[in-house]
């Protein structure tokens, strides 16, 4: 999924509407929907697509599954490279899983049906909204977009308004607990502060006539209320003597006694009448009761005896603290389908799916813990069976035959592996060794549409046929399975279980049940295996120097076999890799030194193209890794690294040494010889920290500025 | 409400524009701004700064600022309302207002593949929602969308985007006798090849025999038009090339082609029949020059036809508004007020806030929103005016900023009104009026997160008082509290404490203490630092405080990502010495929205 959503791809028309995707099923469509029905759950269907999903699941062999997400990378930096180290990839991931939304869950159970011996699918498509009311913390509710992404999922059609309008919204394990907590505290306090309550509230004064006017009314309308309840206890409302008054409080019953509703006031003429209530009228209650679309329904209740004021309140506390337990519930939303995936322990299937798999945990399970190893450990209780068909898809000799030379996405998988499913016109193509359906048995057809690839619940769908024939390539005979035997414990599968890449250039494969990383023998590296005590990580250089400029100058000073590798990161950023451990400090010493010295021989020393500006900045691998960890979102690395160097108070205060040990070692330097006296050059010149914020010089923003103003003037002439 | 609706109607007849009809809207922009005398603007971004980001009283014009900046860089406009108007008051009892509205829709779609203009962007979820809520149609947002580069990204751009150009002839040093070889060698080149042309164009050939007569020429066609093209490798041969063209017929038109570098690859030669096709050609090219560089700028010819307009532009929320157009539509935003000011002074000459100009009118002062200060003035003053909008849409799409920039547009209709604000300073009964350039440049930043819809006034208290920063005290480290509790356990903490001081929380984990004189403040920070025992009680409470120069370091340092509290300990802790520096005082406008004189920040 991760690659393929990378590239920009172009195959359908943006003219194309949404309609047109819905009406027709044409499998010329950018790879083709095949007439495929999926199920389309929002707000609106989610509790009736839930029982039916409940059902299904629990006869399914296997559950596939896909997200859509609104972005990948937040920054060009943070995507993730070959050479990081395990750790650091993982923060890389865990930053996009935290920033960025999830758009689309697709869920799609595969049942066996042993009589037609063919599988039976039933693709899901749930919309997703991060929205919750429930949840005032403001910082939850944000999240990024890559521009790039929303585009791509334009150019699929996605349906924005859908998600937007009707997206379910939802609740962590974790937010569901801390709301239902905070609840209970609040209940609790409620009743524990009762009896004084409402004295304690503090008086409205009353300011304007208006106030005094509506107060002195309010006083007269509810003594005629309350008289004509204790005068006769017959109250219907149409007792003769309230014909006099036009605007007669209406009487309604509220847990069976006699109540007036509040309709259209506002909340100030509220708190007066509270405050008339609370002074005149001892035996008037003021009952604020919650409706379920979240509207407040205000209510004066008339009670007999103060025993039976004190029996009301807790009956309404305790019909709130119901109705706010159902809210949270309700809120829950399509967190329910990971619990329902999740109770039923079935395997769940994915296609490169790492980083859907973080997202389910930040989304829907807790905030994601800082090492891989508890990540593992954490989902695994969540879900214990996990399969990743990209895995699945370089296990086996026979298939990676099949699918060499061709990408391994998963549409590609598809068409190869399930060629009667991609495009059912041509028969041209072998039969796939394995049968699937899929069932839209539902009369109601209004909430399936045709799937299309890059809808989450088509591609889940997609990921399920190619794990079937995956599974009869590994020699799993889906005939002899039992209804009851669990998918995950076949002894041909077992082992490729709950191995995943964490993304596709690591090269190296997730245990997750045990939380280890090893190398996958089938990767082909693009760059030797990185010693991460021998990096140093440079940025803030000038932009117009190329990593081959950073070499030579390197070499230059440290001799020619010194370097094994420079590693990109951006334009003003690079991991330099020497081969000997001490030269990353030698180099450290050298740029210390050389920062501090403002003569002519440092501006001729050959690392002056690298330090040139004056905002070259070095530090070790493990500074790179708190970068990557940091929760600051700067576009460029540089900008990110001064900010997350500006706030770390170690970093601080090495500085301030760092300037002082540059000086004595400014003479030795200058011979030559690299000094051993200073330790460590983490830090970085002080004092220049506010700048290099902006990625454009004052120059080039003048200069544009310029040009604007040419223009102006130029328009000016011609008019 | 009844304003509300009546906007909500006339809205339906701004004109949507997305990128499909988007050429022919601007031309009609153009008219109509030149023919109006204002615009009004508004904006629908993709959410807002919440909690201690967003203006607090406590800020200075500078942090405002850079609370405006943090906004402009992380959301997305993704709607533009734009409105020239101009009031026709040929009677002095009504008047007509003329409204000319455009909605523009905008995505920053990368369509040059440069990773430009926006990486990434952030959004608010309960922004989107209540958006989806009115109406918005975000899919054709997000299909449709104009996309655009601001100055410096374009600029950037064209250093690495190349197109086929015309270039002028420079006069050229002497030449070598190497280059005359090569000027000649060019020349019967040409010559031989346009004799080949005039050739054949008198027999009519079998396509094949065009065909391969094409390949051995070296000969392509440019549209329907013969072409050769002749290769290069340095821009001393481009000049030679184009002189030997320039000396053998004026029917030929030469077309430097760049490689990916921009530097020249070679020169096409295009074959015209004559002085009529020529100019076909020439305009032609110019055509579809035109047709790329609104590929480049995009929605930012909008903005550069405002700016060369010169026109008053209207604006609510003007130091977020212009902040982002800033930010998205001419160069990022630099690091302070004072830079920031110049360069948008050198944009637009003349930025009006709407709610300064309500501010004028006393009673007025105390509406929070355009909506409260228009129904104020419904009811409280008679400004009959009509609405004409000449221009009508079927499109009934209605949004919130399209709503808004047509109440902007009747406030200020009504206030200038009210104001005796004319375009030209004369009224048309020779009264002397104001002019619109003396509410010209001053914001109020917007302190509220959100606009809410009701149209009530407030009924705070309405003292608006200078304070020194000196006397401001950020204090944090209670937990969850009211102000009434915290003030009572103050009190018997610290002496400086029983002194009269505001207290005001500012987010959930942090407050602002105001004191009425800066030495209780410094006292108190003093006693504070050097860790004095008569504060043992406060500092095992867990109780932390912190002078105003450590609040203006983490709005400079950009420590947004956290509570005001965590940010506050992070810089406090780090640099407690130099905390007493004092370095600078300003004045913040306490108890009120506060209002930022921008043209103070252009004297210096």
């Amino acid at each position: 999924m991760q690659s393929s959503r990378r590239i920009l791809l172009r195959l359908r028309a943006p003219t194309e509407t949404l309609l047109s995707r819905m009406l027709s099923s044409s499998p010329s469509y950018g790879g083709g929907g095949g007439g495929v029905a999926v199920k389309q759950v929002t707000r609106g269907n989610l509790a009736d697509a839930l029982e039916e999903l409940r059902a299904r699941v629990r006869d399914a062999a296997f559950v596939g599954i896909d997200l859509e997400m609104s972005g990948v990378t937040s920054a060009p930096w943070r995507d993730t490279f070959e050479f990081d180290r395990a750790d650091v990839r993982y923060l890389k991931l865990r930053d996009s899983a935290e920033r960025f939304a999830a758009l689309q869950l697709g869920v799609c159970p595969f049942r066996w049906d042993p009589a037609k011996s063919s599988f039976v699918a039933h693709p899901h498509n749930f919309f997703i909204f991060p929205h919750n009311e429930l949840l005032n913390d403001c910082s939850s509710h944000e999240f990024l977009c890559q521009t790039t992404s929303i585009d791509f999922l334009a150019n699929y059609q996605f349906d924005f308004n859908t998600c937007f309008r009707e997206g379910i919204y939802y609740l962590s394990r974790t937010q569901e607990e801390e709301a239902l907590q905070k609840l209970y505290k609040l209940h609790h306090n409620d009743i524990s502060a009762y009896p004084n309550t409402c004295e304690e509230e503090e008086d409205t004064p009353l300011k304007s006539a208006a106030d005094i006017l509506f107060t002195e009314r309010m006083k007269i309308k509810f003594n005629e209320w309350r008289n004509s309840i204790v005068g006769n206890q017959r109250v219907d409302g149409h007792g003769s003597e309230n014909i006099k008054f036009a605007d007669q409080f209406q009487t309604v019953f509220f847990k069976m006694r006699p109540a007036v509703m509040l309709d259209g006031f506002t909340s100030h003429q509220l708190n007066l009448i509270r405050q008339v209530l609370r002074k005149r009228f001892r035996d008037l209650v003021y009952v604020c009761t919650f409706c379920e679309d979240g509207l407040s329904e205000k209510r004066v209740v008339y009670t007999d005896t103060n025993d039976d004021k004190i029996l009301l309140m807790k009956d309404v506390r305790e019909d709130l603290l119901k109705s706010r337990e159902a809210r949270v519930k309700s809120a829950v939303g399509i967190r329910h389908v990971i619990d329902l995936l999740a109770s039923e322990r079935k395997l769940i299937v994915g296609h490169s799916c790492f980083l859907d798999i973080l997202q389910v945990h930040s989304k829907f399970v807790g905030p994601l813990p800082s090492s891989m190893e508890e990540f593992a450990l954490s989902i695994n209780k969540v879900f214990p069976h996990i399969a990743d068909t990209r895995h699945l898809l370089s296990v086996n000799e026979a298939i990676q035959y099949r699918m060499r030379k061709k990408s391994k996405s998963l549409s590609s998988a598809f068409s190869l592996l399930c060629p009667e499913l991609h495009a059912p016109d041509e028969k041209s193509f072998t039969l796939s060794p394995v049968k699937i359906e899929v069932e839209s048995d539902e009369t109601v057809l209004s909430c399936f549409t045709s799937g299309a690839k890059h809808e989450a619940g088509y591609d889940a769908f997609m990921t399920g046929c190619v794990f079937v024939q995956l599974c009869d390539y590994l020699g799993i005979k889906f005939e002899h399975l039992s209804p009851l035997e669990n998918l995950a414990t076949n002894i041909n599968l077992k082992k490729h279980i709950n191995l995943l890449a964490p993304c596709w250039n690591s090269g190296t494969v997730v245990d997750l049940s045990t939380g280890t990383e090893r190398p996958h023998p089938g990767y082909k590296r693009r760059y030797p295996v990185t010693v991460y005590d021998n990096v140093v990580l440079i940025w803030g250089f000038q932009s117009k120097v190329r990593p081959k400029d950073i070499k030579d100058c390197i070499c230059k000073v440290f001799g020619p076999a010194s370097l094994t590798s420079v590693f990109p990161i951006d334009s003003t950023s690079v991991l330099v890799q020497f081969s000997k451990r001490e030269s990353v400090d030698d180099f450290m010493d050298l740029k210390a030194t050389l920062d501090c010295t403002d003569s002519a021989i440092s501006a001729l020393h050959p690392l002056s193209t690298i330090l040139e500006g004056g905002q070259t900045r070095a530090a070790k691998y493990d500074t790179y890794r708190d970068i990557c960890g940091s929760s600051v979102s700067k576009f460029s690395f540089a900008d990110q690294a001064e900010a997350v160097c500006s706030t770390s108070n170690a970093e601080f205060k090495s500085k301030e040494s760092n300037a002082a040990d540059g000086y004595g070692a400014y003479e030795s330097a200058l011979d030559g010889t690299v000094p051993s006296t200073v330790e460590q050059a983490e830090g970085t010149k002080s004092g220049s920290k506010n700048q290099g914020e902006n990625d454009f010089s004052l120059q080039d923003i003048l200069d544009a500025l310029q040009d604007g103003k040419e223009l102006s003037g130029k328009r000016m002439r011609n008019a | 409400m009844a304003a509300a609706t009546r906007a909500a109607a006339t809205a339906a007849g701004a004109r949507q524009v997305t990128r499909r009809n988007f050429a022919e809207a601007l031309r009609d922009l153009a008219a109509h701004v030149e023919a109006c005398d204002y615009v009004a603007i508004a904006a629908q971004k993709t959410g807002a700064p919440t909690g201690w980001r967003r203006a607090l009283p406590v800020d200075t014009p500078e942090t405002a600022y850079l609370k405006a900046k943090l906004a402009a860089e992380s959301f997305q406009p993704l709607h533009f309302a734009v409105c020239p108007f101009r009031i026709d008051d040929a009677a002095p009892s009504s008047s007509t207002l003329v409204a000319y509205p455009y909605n523009f829709h905008l995505f920053p779609r990368d369509e040059l593949q440069l990773g430009m203009p926006s990486y990434s962007f952030s959004c608010q979820s309960s922004y989107l929602s209540s958006m989806a809520h009115r109406g918005f149609d975000f899919n054709m947002c997000i299909y449709d969308g104009i996309s655009y580069l601001s100055r410096v990204q374009e600029s950037l751009a064209r250093q690495n985007i190349f197109i086929p150009h015309i270039r002028q002839l420079s006069p050229s040093p002497s030449t070598s006798i190497a280059d005359s070889v090569f000027v000649s060698r060019i020349k019967s080149g040409i010559d031989y090849w346009q004799k080949g042309l005039k050739k054949t164009s008198k027999k009519a050939d079998g396509s094949l025999v065009s065909t391969l007569r094409e390949l051995i020429l070296g000969g392509e066609t440019y549209g329907s038009r013969p072409n050769i093209r002749i290769d290069v490798c340095s821009d001393r041969q481009v000049q030679l090339v184009l002189e030997a063209v320039n000396h053998i017929s004026d029917d030929l038109v030469p077309l430097v082609v760049p490689d990916k570098a921009g530097a020249a690859r070679s020169v096409r030669v295009i074959f015209t029949s004559s002085m009529e096709d020529k100019n076909h050609l020439l305009m032609d090219i110019k055509r579809s020059e035109d047709e790329h560089n609104l590929k480049f700028r995009g929605f930012r010819e909008v903005i550069d036809l405002l700016s060369t307009s010169q026109k008053p532009i209207i604006s609510y929320s003007c130091l977020n508004d212009f902040t982002m157009i800033h930010s998205k539509f001419v160069a990022p935003l630099p690091p302070n007020l004072h830079e920031f000011m110049c360069s948008l002074r050198m944009v637009f000459s003349n930025i009006i806030d709407i709610s300064h100009m309500w501010r004028e009118i006393g009673p007025l002062r105390k509406a929070k929103n355009i909506q409260a200060a228009l129904s104020y003035i419904q009811r409280q003053y008679f400004v009959p005016m009509d609405v004409e909008v000449p221009q009508q849409d079927g499109n009934n799409s209605v949004t919130k900023s399209g709503e808004n920039v047509l109440r902007i547009m009747k406030l200020f209709a009504k206030l200038s009104n009210l104001l005796k604000i004319s375009p030209n300073g004369q009224s048309h009964y020779g009264e002397k009026c104001h002019t619109v350039e003396e509410y010209s440049y001053i914001f109020y930043p917007d302190c509220k997160a959100e606009e809410s819809e009701d149209a009530k006034c407030s009924n705070e208290s309405e003292t608006t008082r200078p304070v020194r920063t000196d006397n401001v005290v950020f204090l944090w480290g209670f937990r969850e509290t009211s102000v009434k509790e915290l003030r009572s356990r103050l009190a018997s903490l610290h002496h400086a404490f029983s002194k009269d001081f505001e207290l005001k929380l500012l987010d959930k984990s942090c407050s602002a203490l105001i004191f009425n004189s800066s030495d209780t403040a410094i006292e108190l920070l003093r006693a504070i630092n050097s860790q004095s025992p008569s504060l043992n009680n406060f500092f095992s409470e867990g109780l932390k405080a912190a002078g105003f120069d450590v609040y203006r370091k983490i709005c400079r340092l950009g420590l947004w990502d956290s509570d005001l509290a965590e940010a506050l300990e992070c810089v406090s802790s780090e640099s407690s010495t130099t905390m007493l520096s004092g370095n600078g005082t300003d004045e913040i406008y306490w108890n009120t929205s506060l209002m930022l004189d921008l043209n103070e920040y252009l004297e210096c």
